[in-house]
């Protein structure tokens, strides 16, 4: 007897369909797996079959042969554990050839016949939608992550023998939530840091409120100790929540790299990640034989915070050129290309010199040549796409002594950005945008129209100062976000002034 | 007189009769002096120029103002071509326009440091780079600290600019004042690192170089016409921007110490201070740090 049963494989963050098919026909008994697998998924016999027969069903002595197709597509992974018994149970006669027809199944086997979750669930159950099934059946723990794709039946199994049950009994949709995703998944994220305990720092500050209004990137240069790894943990905190499209592609994502948090199957707030120095090259773009995705995709829709720039290798770091971008990044293995999205907020921390405390006279130990070594680390096409620079000067005694009126708290900001990302959502409908720091250079004249005496302090600026047109652009994009910032629609010269003062830090600004 | 290949560099021995007559007096003075460009005029009033290689912005802007204010009173100005005050002394002297020297601690044929390319082109222009040790020698450590008694001997004062308490401007000093030469040092902050050995020089009898005229006046040049160090503030500003510029300093602080002192948002003052660096009042030495220009 032949039968067929649909389940799914991952691909880079692409989703598959795979076809399981089963043929139990007389000869010596054995048991053939083929269609291009990993050693993972041939595991999955004795698995299967152990299963099966903890369970009461006995194997009969009779020749199994597996098939997973498309052929010439790799498959890796325990998900095919469940469906590869489905479809013998189908091809034995336990199952009807009707019940499992257009019903997705995922899932990993034990021994006893329990069943266990998977990574990529959100990606599967979006492909059988699109793909018109009846239905997906998943481990148990999987269900609530399966839930947040509306408008297909998503049945949560914790064993084999329900398994069995529910494809016998058809009724996929008894333990549908009502209207999940709104009410139980997509709630406003809590933090346990604040904006507020930030003591002096003010200009950071202000660069960082800036920074997250029009999602630029973001370079904080200073001595060690001088707040900015912590104005960057707290960047998260005033950065509005995702709209619940954003949220589904993030999720999609952290679902693929099976980091998806037990209690909360959807990922309600912009992902924040902050990969050691150590990080490998393959670590940030994505790798494997089958790439995973790297930190640089674990942040898209949120911030990629890399702490210590300089100590990162030289390779690690000229990675992001491209995707920086592109907004995505390409990785070609020998199995084919796999395109990551990679649309995240690079914000980065360094000290100015090896000790840390140049211009400091009094402190910095650094011979001349040093200071100079330190900061070839970072390539200049790097230090050209940061949007946003400042120093974090050393902090006074008497800005932490004396008792001041606190900042505004992470809340009062974060309604501020909310309205700026409102109004970028709307002058940008329509269009690949969605924020100011992706406007490209032939768009600027409709986007950043700028006033008569902004203009000249531009121009004036320009011949001064020696910017190269990228830098103007980025001028004139971060002037856009503060003018939004100030509800302004028209480029004020104020708004130039600022964001010239936020330009990238030339080597030159070292020269001794 | 021997050539030594190279069109622009000429050896002078000692017994040369163009082998600088200042050198003659002292016993450890090199055989050979290899010259690109000219030696310095014996008729000339000659100051050295030393100081710190990791200098402040402070000693930087001193360095250039006083070796411009000496050079545009007919002063030749010596110094070392190193990083740091050595560097911006032969910038200021380049400004004066009277002919500036170096000595190098390599041959005349290598700039080190590459940093300072502009300089080695432009000093033999119409001064000259000089050196003690044959063409193609490598810039070796011990070979900085040696050239130093060279510069001190061909100067007729040696001026210190900036030192920290183990700096090689020191040694300077210590073959000046071996060689009987006046030593005149700049006064510094004393919780300053690299004012330690200035004041420290000071305090065993070095001049003081509180003006451009009182060391022309040990040189016996009547003081002509020549730019002031200190300076009164005269110049007119918006009550904001002179807010602002008023808390500035020689000394640049970063802009959150400026925000601290500032009544104004943030967002105002850095506003107030582009203005000010385009009108050229101000300078942005280093990344968000602020100084006076003069």
């Amino acid at each position: 007897m032949f039968s067929s049963v649909l389940s799914a494989a991952i691909m880079g963050v692409e989703c598959f369909p795979v076809r399981v098919e089963a043929d139990v026909s007389d000869g010596l008994p054995m048991f053939n797996m083929v269609g291009y697998l990993t050693s993972q998924v041939r595991e999955a016999q004795d698995r299967v079959k152990t299963a099966m027969r903890n369970m009461g069903i006995a194997l009969p002595p009779k020749r199994v042969t597996i098939n997973l197709s498309p052929g010439d597509l790799r498959k890796d992974g325990p998900a095919f554990d469940l469906p590869i018994a489905a479809a013998i149970l189908t091809a034995l006669g336990y199952l009807e050839e009707v019940m499992v027809k257009d019903v997705l199944i995922v899932g990993e086997l034990s021994l006893d016949g329990s069943v266990h979750p998977v990574s990529g669930i959100l990606a599967m159950v979006d492909k059988a939608k699109e793909m018109g099934c009846r239905a997906c059946v998943l481990p148990k723990e999987n269900w609530r992550e399966g839930q947040i794709i509306q408008g297909i039946p998503v049945a949560g199994v914790s064993t084999l023998r329900e398994t069995i049950e529910m494809l016998r009994s058809g009724d996929f949709e008894r333990f549908q939530l009502e209207n999940p995703v709104g009410e139980v998944f997509y709630r406003e994220p809590e933090y346990s840091l604040d904006f507020d305990e930030i003591q002096g720092q003010e200009a950071v500050k202000r660069a960082a409120v800036v920074a997250a209004a029009g999602f630029h990137n973001f370079l904080m240069i200073g001595p060690p100790g001088a707040g900015k790894t912590m104005v960057a943990r707290r960047l998260p905190t005033i950065m509005p929540q995702p709209s619940l499209e954003e949220c589904i592609e993030i999720s999609r994502i952290y679902s693929i790299a099976g980091l998806l948090p037990a209690d909360s199957p959807l990922m309600a707030a912009r992902p924040f990640r902050a990969p050691h120095h150590t990080l490998s090259p393959q670590a940030l773009a994505g790798g494997g034989r089958i790439p995973r995705p790297g930190e640089i995709t674990l942040a898209h829709r949120g911030i990629l915070f890399l702490d210590e720039l300089t100590e990162f290798s030289r390779v690690s770091l000229e990675i992001l050129r491209q995707p920086l971008e592109d907004r995505q990044i390409s990785i070609a293995r020998a199995m084919g290309s796999f395109c990551f999205p990679a649309n995240c907020m690079v914000v980065a921390a360094m000290n100015p010199c090896g000790c840390g405390y140049f211009p400091d006279m009094n402190r910095c130990t650094c011979r001349p040549g040093d200071i100079s070594k330190y900061l070839r680390k970072i390539s200049g096409p790097l230090l050209d796409r940061m949007d946003i620079c400042v120093e974090a000067g050393a902090v006074e005694y008497q800005d932490i002594a004396v008792k001041r009126k606190k900042g505004p708290s992470s809340a009062e900001l974060r309604k501020e950005i909310t309205r700026v990302h409102k109004t970028q959502e709307e002058r940008f409908r329509g269009t690949e945008i969605r924020f100011n720091s992706q406007i490209p250079g032939s768009e600027l004249e409709t986007y950043c129209p700028v006033e008569k005496q902004g203009r000249e302090l531009l121009e004036k600026a320009y011949k001064k100062m020696n910017f190269s047109i990228r830098g103007y652009h980025r001028i004139l994009k971060t002037a856009r976000t503060i003018a939004d910032l100030e509800g302004e629609e028209i480029l004020l010269k104020s708004h130039i002034s600022e964001a010239i003062c936020y330009r990238k830090a030339d080597k030159k600004y070292w020269k001794i | 007189m021997e050539n030594t290949g190279e069109k622009e560099v000429i050896c002078y021995h000692k017994l040369h009769r163009e082998y600088p007559r200042r050198l003659l007096h002292y016993v450890d003075m090199p055989p050979r002096l290899f010259v690109r460009g000219v030696l310095p005029r014996e008729d000339r009033a000659t100051v050295a120029i030393v100081g710190a290689r990791m200098c402040s912005y402070y000693g930087q802007v001193q360095a250039f103002e006083y070796a411009k204010a000496l050079s545009q009173a007919g002063v030749q100005i010596i110094s070392g071509m190193a990083r740091g005050i050595d560097g911006h002394a032969h910038r200021g002297a380049l400004a004066g326009g009277t002919p500036t020297f170096a000595v190098l601690g390599c041959g005349v044929d290598i700039c080190y440091p590459r940093s300072n390319y502009d300089l080695y082109k432009k000093i033999p222009e119409q001064g000259g780079l000089l050196s003690e040790l044959p063409l193609g020698y490598e810039p070796l450590p011990r070979n900085f600290p040696l050239r130093n008694r060279i510069i001190s001997g061909l100067a007729d004062l040696v001026l210190v600019i900036e030192a920290k308490e183990k700096s090689g401007s020191l040694i300077t000093a210590d073959f000046a004042l071996e060689q009987g030469k006046t030593v005149y040092a700049l006064p510094g902050r004393v919780s300053d690192e690299l004012s330690y050995g200035c004041n420290r020089l000071i305090e065993q009898g070095a001049g003081i170089a509180c003006s451009v005229e009182s060391l022309l006046e040990e040189l016996g040049i009547s003081p002509g016409k020549s730019d002031k160090l200190l300076i009164k503030s005269q110049i007119r500003l918006e009550s904001q921007k002179n807010m602002v510029y008023s808390c500035l300093d020689l000394q640049p602080q970063n802009l959150n110490q400026l925000l601290e002192k500032i009544p104004l948002s943030p967002e105002e003052v850095m506003g107030i201070l582009l203005e000010l660096q385009l009108e050229e009042l101000i300078v942005e030495p280093m990344k968000n740090y602020y100084a006076k220009i003069k």
